[in-house]
């Protein structure tokens, strides 16, 4: 009996002592980082394939993916925060970004490109006291889609592809109204049109909070001043979401605001149950190009509507080092690895990411590479309405440089409810919660 | 006058010993997985820290001032959740009761209608949800098709505040068929004999319900009332569903729990959610401690004891 436990403790520890030392001799070669992710295992399987590629152009660093469910992403990661456990590198929430870094939890990128290197474009860094803490992995923008077929039998100019003719906030409103019918066909200009039984909507657009913003940057306020301050309640701001309000309650043209819970803007296409919809360029390659292959879906895309500026909001999810990793170099030489276009392809050329390296918006042959293929609308379209739309008229959404914008939306939504059902205004909304609004841009 | 105690016998002393034994693990679990977070819970509400601070900072009870005095969402969040809980619990026992009655009786295809029933309690929720979203919807929604065809308004059912609370109520009534399986195994404990005497006696169904069904039935409508809210003042998946983070949330829809996750969660502060879900907890406790106390002599036991 005694024999055998000998052999067992031998035979252990020479296992422990072989492991140690292989690690050992491993480690030497190769460092091994994480990166987290959210997606599911169709992009894991591409990012993967990515991998791959990038682990056959040096054999120094070895990717692992840790995958990550999108619903629960800054919270698991918060818990391996707690735990001392978090990956080298990951993708991270628009709205996190500067709560990390303000703690210190972020790596400083701002030497990660060289001199002279390709950039990503300067609207897509995440800044914290003046410095870069990370880089949008991918362009997005918001853009006007519509169902092309409706506007063709309905005999209406579709909305204009170029930002140069893109329509004032009235003529949007009185095409929106053209575009509106009820049960028996009346448009919304109609005197026999019934408010009540509404079949298809001229416009509606997707109640994700944040995408509010560009209303008021729009009519040339602002949620927010350039160091971050709350600025919503000064009047073009207010004015400019009074007017999203009243597209329902006034002129009958949009469900009232928030309202499509169930579906998605090419459900809401295809069943035709609005013309237009406002969302971001993200839609193209999640909704609309799928349904364009499966369901015949003619969608066209246009420039958004203005009130006193043509601008759009740009945004993207952004790919971050932690500043708890034992490999920094490392960690940030596969970020700019990956940031390069045609390691993403998969995703920029499905229409789901924009590329974030101003060559791709300024060279035509690139543009072109990119652009033209079957999931997206024309070249010629796409080209002005999405492509020189993002370079020229994009300005960053406020969680690019304003912390708590996620306290601060929550507040802001709920605040504003009974301003969608018109049982207040906007602004008597606003002015009466000021403080609160101001108070969560304090993280209170 | 002296109590003389009587000494146990050698075999009542091993059995508790046994007992003791048996109950260790018992202890251990509720010990650190109940108690022990629930103090740790407590301790956490008393400082700042979010989980990417470097070190908690003791603030005592300020987490709790923020809450009672300075949070916008806290006494929404108390009245929707109490709200809801109340028409929940109220709903789902009166509805899972008469469906259980119905059941009870000797129908035909009596296993597929209990099958039936049961049903919405087995369905995931998030198709649930959707599929109710989808009716209730304001403008393409049946329910309000049906609402026309009768000549009324349309209703708002999940964006209109007069509405919210008692539309979701009615999902949560709808899949309480966990209930009605209860309630069906209590009914069959009611003794024939006492119904049968008050047939020949001439009662009345509602005679007969009120003095024999309800009295033998009441500590499973109790049991029943408990578990329901319980169940009900922890709802969050609606929130989830309908309002999640970032998209646009009408205040119906911070539900407590819901509030508590976005706190702690979405927002990164786990010391402050720490706070809410102990005033949560306490709540709850309340609730359970009134349900107790106010049951005590509406219970009816055929053994006589209580």
């Amino acid at each position: 009996m005694k024999g055998i436990r000998n052999i067992l403790a031998l035979a252990l520890a020479a296992v422990l002592l072989l492991s140690t030392l292989g690690l050992a001799a491993f480690a030497n070669e190769r460092v091994t980082i994480t990166y987290s992710m959210w997606g599911d295992n169709e992009e894991v399987r591409v990012l993967q394939e990515t991998i791959d590629k990038f682990e056959q152009e040096q054999d120094r660093i070895h990717v692992e993916i840790v995958q990550i469910d999108r619903a629960d992403y800054v919270g698991t990661l918060n818990t391996r925060a707690v735990g001392n456990n978090l990956p080298d590198t990951g993708i991270m929430a628009e709205d996190a970004v500067l709560m990390w870094a303000e703690q210190g939890m972020l790596a400083d990128v701002s030497n990660m490109y060289g001199e002279g290197e390709a950039k990503p474009l300067d609207s897509l860094a995440f800044t914290f006291d003046g410095k870069p803490v990370g880089y949008s992995v991918a362009n997005e923008v918001l853009l006007l889609y519509y169902d092309r077929q409706a506007f063709v039998e309905a005999g209406v100019t579709p909305p204009p592809a170029k930002a140069e003719e893109a329509w004032d906030w009235d003529t949007f409103v009185d095409i929106a109204k053209q575009m509106t019918l009820d049960v028996n066909g009346n448009n919304a200009k109609s005197p026999d049109f019934d408010p009540n039984n509404i079949k298809r909507y001229g416009v509606m657009l997707c109640p994700d909070f944040w995408q509010l913003e560009v209303w008021s940057v729009s009519n040339g306020g602002a949620w927010y001043d350039a160091e971050g301050n709350v600025t919503i309640g000064e009047p073009a701001a207010m004015e400019a979401l009074q007017r999203i309000a009243d597209l329902y309650l006034v002129h009958h043209v949009a469900p009232q605001y928030g309202t499509n819970t169930a579906t998605n803007v090419d459900q809401d296409l295809v069943n035709k149950s609005t013309a237009m919809y406002v969302n971001g360029q993200w839609s193209v390659g999640v909704w609309l190009g799928p349904a364009k292959n499966s369901d015949g879906l003619d969608y066209g895309v246009g420039v958004l509507p203005y009130m006193k500026d043509k601008v759009t909001l740009n945004t993207g999810g952004v790919n971050v080092a932690f500043a708890t990793s034992k490999h920094p170099a490392e960690a940030m030489e596969w970020l700019k690895w990956y940031a390069r276009e045609e390691n993403a392809w998969g995703l920029i050329e499905g229409g789901i990411w924009m590329p974030v390296l101003s060559s791709y918006y300024t060279d035509e042959a690139l543009t072109r590479k990119w652009v033209e293929n079957p999931n997206f609308p024309p070249y010629d379209e796409y080209k002005t309405a999405v492509v020189d739309y993002a370079f020229n008229n994009a300005k960053p959404t406020s969680w690019y440089w304003v912390n708590n914008t996620n306290l601060f939306n929550d507040a802001l939504s709920s605040i504003l409810a009974p301003a969608w059902s018109g049982n207040t205004t906007v602004a008597e909304a606003i002015t009466a919660h000021l403080d609160q609004l101001k108070a969560a841009n304090q993280g209170n | 006058m002296a109590v003389t105690r009587v000494k146990p016998s050698a075999m009542a002393r091993h059995e508790a010993r046994l007992a003791k034994i048996y109950l260790i693990p018992a202890f251990l679990g509720l010990t650190f997985l109940t108690y022990l977070p629930l103090l740790s819970v407590f301790v956490l509400s008393l400082f700042k820290w979010t989980a990417i601070m470097p070190k908690p900072l003791y603030i005592g009870f300020n987490n709790y001032i923020r809450l009672f005095t300075k949070d916008m969402f806290f006494w929404t969040s108390m009245r929707v959740t109490i709200i809801y809980a109340l028409l929940t619990v109220v709903g789902s026992v009166l509805y899972s009761l008469a469906v259980a009655m119905l059941l009870n009786r000797s129908i035909r295809g009596r296993g597929l209608f209990r099958a039936i029933f049961y049903v919405p309690y087995i369905i995931p929720a998030m198709a649930i949800y959707m599929i109710w979203g989808l009716l209730y919807n304001k403008d393409f929604g049946v329910i309000n098709a049906l609402l026309v065809q009768l000549g009324q308004p349309r209703a708002g059912f999940l964006i209109d505040s007069k509405y919210i609370i008692p539309s979701l109520a009615l999902i949560a009534v709808w899949t309480s068929g966990n209930l009605i399986v209860i309630f069906l195994a209590g009914l069959g404990s009611v003794p024939r004999v006492y119904h049968e005497a008050a047939e020949i006696d001439g009662a009345t169904f509602w005679k007969r319900f009120v003095h024999i069904t309800l009295p033998f039935m009441s500590p499973i409508i109790f049991y029943n009332v408990l578990l329901s809210l319980i169940a009900n003042m922890q709802v969050v998946v609606p929130s989830l569903i309908y309002a999640g983070s970032n998209r646009t949330t009408y205040p119906e829809y911070t539900f407590m729990s819901f509030l508590m996750y976005r706190t702690g969660f979405i927002n990164n502060e786990l010391s402050y959610a720490s706070a809410i879900s102990f005033v949560f907890f306490v709540l709850i406790g309340l609730f359970t401690l009134v349900l107790f106390k106010g049951s005590k002599n509406i219970l009816f036991y055929e053994s006589g004891g209580n």
